[in-house]
């Protein structure tokens, strides 16, 4: 049974220690994270006036970029509406976006209906306007997720990696091959203790194996435990650490149970 | 032309930070240029700004500013 064995979330990011797993489950969940998780992106932007240096594409690309507050209790997707895909408070959140004065624009000048909606981070520069240019613009947001577009991934570098184990040999060691191995360690996890070689931080060795080379053979053993993980990720803000691993492992389960159905 | 919004390779957002980025080095040439030990290193700001990547670092590092040249043509 898959155990947590240790667990860092933050509210951006988060660091797991996933154990008694294999590496087809821990990437399964990476890859739930990446492309099934919803949130919210801006989709379509209306341009009532543009003479920015930018073309109003490469703004709306811009604008698409921009994480925004997702609340996947409230909102659905647009498909599954009961609008019919027209759009309505349900499935869409719409912002206004108008600058007259030189300067420059900035994501927090994204004006949305309800305050829920205000762009967490509101110093993302989206253009400058100098003197005599205008920006008016109105930006529907809806929901979508990863495989469709990178702008709908609330994941940033997902990651895992095996954990390591190293087995020391003290017997084949001296004070020379000793100084050498910890020299070579590009993380520095190595350190010598009472005349012994011991490991100070395990779980930032990268199994790069230099430690390996230059002592004897079979001083120093290191390899990755296939059954033990550390998995990391960050989130771009817009759902947090946790709510993000929980909506995948969901997403999960009722893709297994869909095919349970399908063959049952 | 103008800052990313995020990086290419991972997707973190670094469009935020680079105006911050931009001034604290310029503090830090001008420290350089008068010859008084700067405060902090570009290295130590990127640190500092939680730019832990190396992708997202060459984002900030690598950015030229070119918007203002290309200001007249609308
Ligand atoms: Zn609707
Ligand atoms: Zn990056």
């Amino acid at each position: 049974m898959v155990k947590i064995e240790s667990a860092d979330i933050k509210e951006r990011e988060a660091r797991l220690v996933i154990s008694d797993t294999s590496p087809y489950f821990v990437n399964a969940l990476r890859r739930a994270m990446l492309r099934e998780v919803p949130k919210l992106a801006i989709e379509d932007v209306i341009f009532y006036e543009n003479s920015s240096p930018l073309f109003d594409e490469i703004i709306a690309h811009r604008l698409g970029m921009i994480p925004l507050p997702t609340d996947l209790d409230v909102l659905v997707p647009r498909e599954e509406c009961t609008c019919n895909g027209e759009g309505c408070p349900n499935c869409t959140v719409r912002y206004t976006l108008s600058r007259e004065e030189p300067g420059m624009v900035y994501s927090g000048d994204l004006q949305p209906e309800n305050e829920k909606w205000r762009v967490i981070d509101p110093n993302i520069p989206i253009v400058e306007l100098f003197e005599g240019q205008k920006l008016i613009l109105e930006a529907e947001a809806i929901l979508g997720k990863g495989k469709d577009h990178a702008k709908w991934q609330a994941v940033v570098a997902p990651g895992y990696k095996y954990y390591p184990i190293i087995e020391i040999n003290q017997d084949k060691l001296d004070e020379d091959s000793i100084k050498k191995a910890i020299e070579i360690c590009p993380k520095k996890i190595l350190e010598e203790k009472e005349g012994k070689l011991v490991v100070k931080d395990i779980e930032k060795c990268t199994l790069c194996k230099s430690c390996v080379e230059v002592v004897e053979e079979g001083a120093i053993q290191v390899r990755g435990d296939e059954t033990k993980f550390i998995f990391t990720y960050e989130t771009d803000g817009s759902l947090d650490a946790k709510t993000l691993i929980i909506k995948a492992a969901e997403i999960l389960e009722n893709k297994f149970k869909e095919l349970e159905k399908l063959i049952g | 032309m103008i800052i990313p919004v995020r990086c290419f390779s991972c997707g973190k957002v670094i469009g935020s930070v680079y105006e911050e980025f931009k001034r604290r080095c310029e503090e830090y040439k001008k420290a350089i240029e008068s010859g008084e030990k700067p405060k902090e290193t570009p290295k130590e700001i990127l640190d500092d700004l939680g730019i832990t990547r190396y992708c997202c670092r060459r984002m900030l590092l690598s950015h030229v500013d070119l918007l203002k040249d290309a200001a007249p043509y609308e």
